[in-house]
């Protein structure tokens, strides 16, 4: 789930990163996988100790994530083990490569699975999530997802595995909650007739409208077109007090350009798939004010000033998107392991299901699916060609 | 609908409209000589927004952003795009001249793949910023607002359509072309060098795509390799509308459906995702009611 990709791919649970794993690259990580493993075999297990699974993508296309998921939970972890670990044991970790591919993440969990750890912690696209929610769900394992946010996910749960990351649809809550904080009254909702989009903006007129909103107007645009001024003009026709953009941003764009063009002086608020800098290039000075929902990546959250100063401290690097996220989940699961007193498995599930933490990216309590409670998406708005946390 | 809506969205018309129309011209032009639906003018459209978004960068770096640049870009684009055409007929329509009528409409196709896979390779389908400093000042007649650039664009579109109806019906080369048009065998027992007529005809229909092209690329600010698609279905449908093969038929033609799409927006009681249904939907009426269009003349199918 990186920065940058247009919204559709994390909708469609990244499916698409699956294509691109080449046999040279398969053979490369094999061998790494087998060094890695007999290598944790040697040096590892104190016998008290308390072992978690960290699977990610850290060969292939989106390694660089996977690297980083690692590095924070890491960096969770090490922080809870220096203030005395879990119930006096130390938490260690072992990390399984899933490549972002579905049979490489099958061969992942299973490894995780025979090394015995007591829960797992990671998984970045969904493709590569769903088949081993079967392994772990037989196995008993408690598996606390980080990045992967398709729904699927959430139909093939058996009970043990929770999404730390708020699904699509959870971002209609967030809109809402901008709207009504910025006093808009009247929205007019725009979507590109495509499933992602249109559903977006039913779910966010419904969720508005069940606030005492209304939609002043809601228009669809075909993707691929540039000219969007006859729906402009019903837009400022309807009198809306702001327009919230459903689809992805090249349309968002040039609509932007053109409302500002056409005179429009309401709020512009545009959907995660808008969040690409090509967006901020093609609508120029337009853009300037345009709200943005972003999922939590480290650089707009506000609290992580110190989490990414000392992630670059101890890692040489800058910490990713998800790095935030990642740290939050570390600390998730040293959390759960202490409050069910023990490394029983179904009472660290139990723990889990009654999490209640405050993270850098947001606040993590489970739903009965345990989905997250509270979307985790945060509107970042334009100033000086950069999105910037809103204040 | 209200007064000022509706001439808001007859604007709105007439400067999508002017874009149609200059598109669908080309197409028309090259049916109206070599009678072959040219599937690749949607992509020379695009070619030229490119040609004009480089020449735009380049040259800013002395003129800035502001008209002389866009003027340039436009002009150069023109001419270059304009050769890209007499290329793609030299190379892929000239050896098909000859054959069935279907073979050289898959070429056509063929043609049209080329140029928008080259172009996906080339920028991996980014969207390209075409930022230029015209602004949205302009003036207010009540809530309706019209800029400065679109009052330019409609009538520079306009000059760059008179203009080729000037050349076709007042100069030697127009003449040729006409005639041609009409009968391709006599003309060059005439002695009219047909290879050059149609080279000439593929050069002017391609420098007016490419001239579409810069001038949409500047006004909304993105350029993409994929823009000419939509584009191209539209100047067809446009040209469809006016009658195809008749230059004044595609003016008329792509100034109908701009106007068509934006009151087609603002259809009563239901959406705009109505929008290309009502559009779509005229073009079918149209061709089934009057198949040679509004100003078409019927055409004589020569086996």
């Amino acid at each position: 789930m990186h920065f940058g990709h247009a919204a559709w791919m994390r909708q469609q649970g990244k499916w698409r990163e699956l294509m691109v794993v080449s046999f040279k690259r398969l053979a490369k990580r094999l061998a790494c996988a087998t060094a890695l493993a007999g290598l944790a075999m040697t040096t590892m297990a104190a016998a008290a100790d308390i072992k978690i699974g960290i699977v990610a993508p850290m060969t292939g296309q989106l390694a660089s994530e996977g690297q980083d998921m690692e590095n924070a939970v890491k960096m969770a972890i090490d922080a809870v083990n220096a203030k005395g670990g879990v119930n006096g044991d130390k938490i260690i970790t072992t990390t399984a490569d899933d490549a972002c591919d579905p049979q490489q993440a099958v061969t992942a969990g299973s490894k995780l699975v025979s090394e015995g750890v007591t829960a797992i912690v990671g998984g970045y696209c969904s493709g590569a999530v769903l088949p081993t929610l079967k392994i772990y769900g037989d196995a008993g394992i408690p598996f606390v997802i980080i990045g992967a946010n398709s729904t699927k996910l959430v139909a093939a749960n058996q009970g043990n595995a929770f999404l730390a990351n708020s699904t699509g649809d959870m971002q209609a809550t967030t809109a809402v909650e901008l709207f009504k904080k910025n006093g808009y009254k009247k929205i007019a909702v725009v979507d590109e007739g495509d499933a992602y989009s249109s559903d977006l903006a039913k779910l966010t007129a419904e969720a508005f409208k069940g606030e005492g909103g209304e939609i002043a107007a809601k228009e669809t645009t075909t993707a691929g077109e540039q000219d969007y001024s006859a729906v402009v003009t019903k837009i400022k026709a309807s009198g809306a007090d702001a327009v919230f953009w459903t689809a992805y941003h090249a349309g968002g764009a040039l609509l932007t350009k053109q409302l500002r063009q056409a005179g429009f002086q309401g709020g512009i608020v545009l959907g995660d798939g808008n969040n690409s800098p090509e967006y901020l290039e093609i609508a120029g000075s337009a853009g300037e004010g345009v709200y943005l929902l972003s999922p939590p990546t480290v650089d707009l959250l506000s609290g992580a000033a110190d989490f990414k100063a000392k992630y670059k401290e101890t890692y040489g690097r800058d910490a990713g998107a998800y790095a935030a996220l990642s740290y939050d989940v570390g600390d998730l699961i040293a959390d759960a392991i202490t409050r069910a007193k023990s490394a029983d498995q179904k009472a660290i599930i139990e723990a889990l299901k009654a999490s209640d933490l405050k993270g850098l990216a947001g606040e993590i309590k489970f739903t009965d699916k345990n989905t997250l409670q509270t979307s985790n998406f945060r509107p970042v708005i334009a100033k000086g060609g950069k999105w910037v946390a809103v204040e | 609908m209200t007064l000022d809506l509706l001439i808001q969205q007859l604007v709105n018309g007439l400067i999508v409209g002017s874009f149609y129309a200059l598109i669908a011209l080309g197409y028309s032009m090259v049916f109206g000589v070599i009678k072959l639906l040219n599937f690749a003018h949607g992509d020379i459209y695009m070619n030229g927004a490119f040609v004009g978004l480089i020449v735009f960068s380049f040259v800013g770096i002395w003129v800035g952003n502001g008209w002389l640049g866009v003027v340039c870009a436009l002009l150069v684009s023109m001419l270059v795009v304009g050769l890209l055409g007499v290329v793609i007929e030299r190379f892929a329509y000239r050896p098909m001249r000859n054959a069935p009528r279907l073979s050289i409409l898959i070429t056509a196709l063929g043609a049209s793949m080329v140029l928008n896979g080259t172009a996906l390779a080339l920028t991996g389908g980014r969207h390209y910023a075409f930022n230029t400093d015209l602004g949205f000042a302009g003036i207010d007649i009540s809530t309706v607002h019209i800029t400065y650039t679109q009052m330019v664009l409609v009538a520079a579109s306009i000059a760059l359509m008179a203009g080729m109806q000037a050349f076709v019906s007042r100069t030697m080369y127009g003449k040729a072309m006409r005639a041609v048009s009409i009968d391709m065998g006599a003309s060059r027992l005439m002695g009219i060098d047909v290879d050059r007529v149609i080279a000439l005809t593929f050069f002017m229909g391609s420098a007016l795509a490419a001239g579409g092209g810069v001038m949409a690329g500047a006004y909304y600010g993105s350029v993409h390799f994929f823009m000419g698609f939509i584009m191209g279905l539209k100047a067809f449908t446009a040209a469809v509308i006016g009658g195809i093969g008749s230059v004044p038929g595609a003016m008329l033609g792509g100034l109908l459906l701009g106007l068509l799409e934006a009151f087609g927006s603002s259809l009563p009681f239901v959406g705009s995702e109505w929008r290309d249904v009502f559009v779509f939907g005229t073009l079918i009426l149209f061709l089934v009611f009057k198949p040679t269009g509004l100003l078409g003349r019927s055409v004589v199918e020569r086996v």
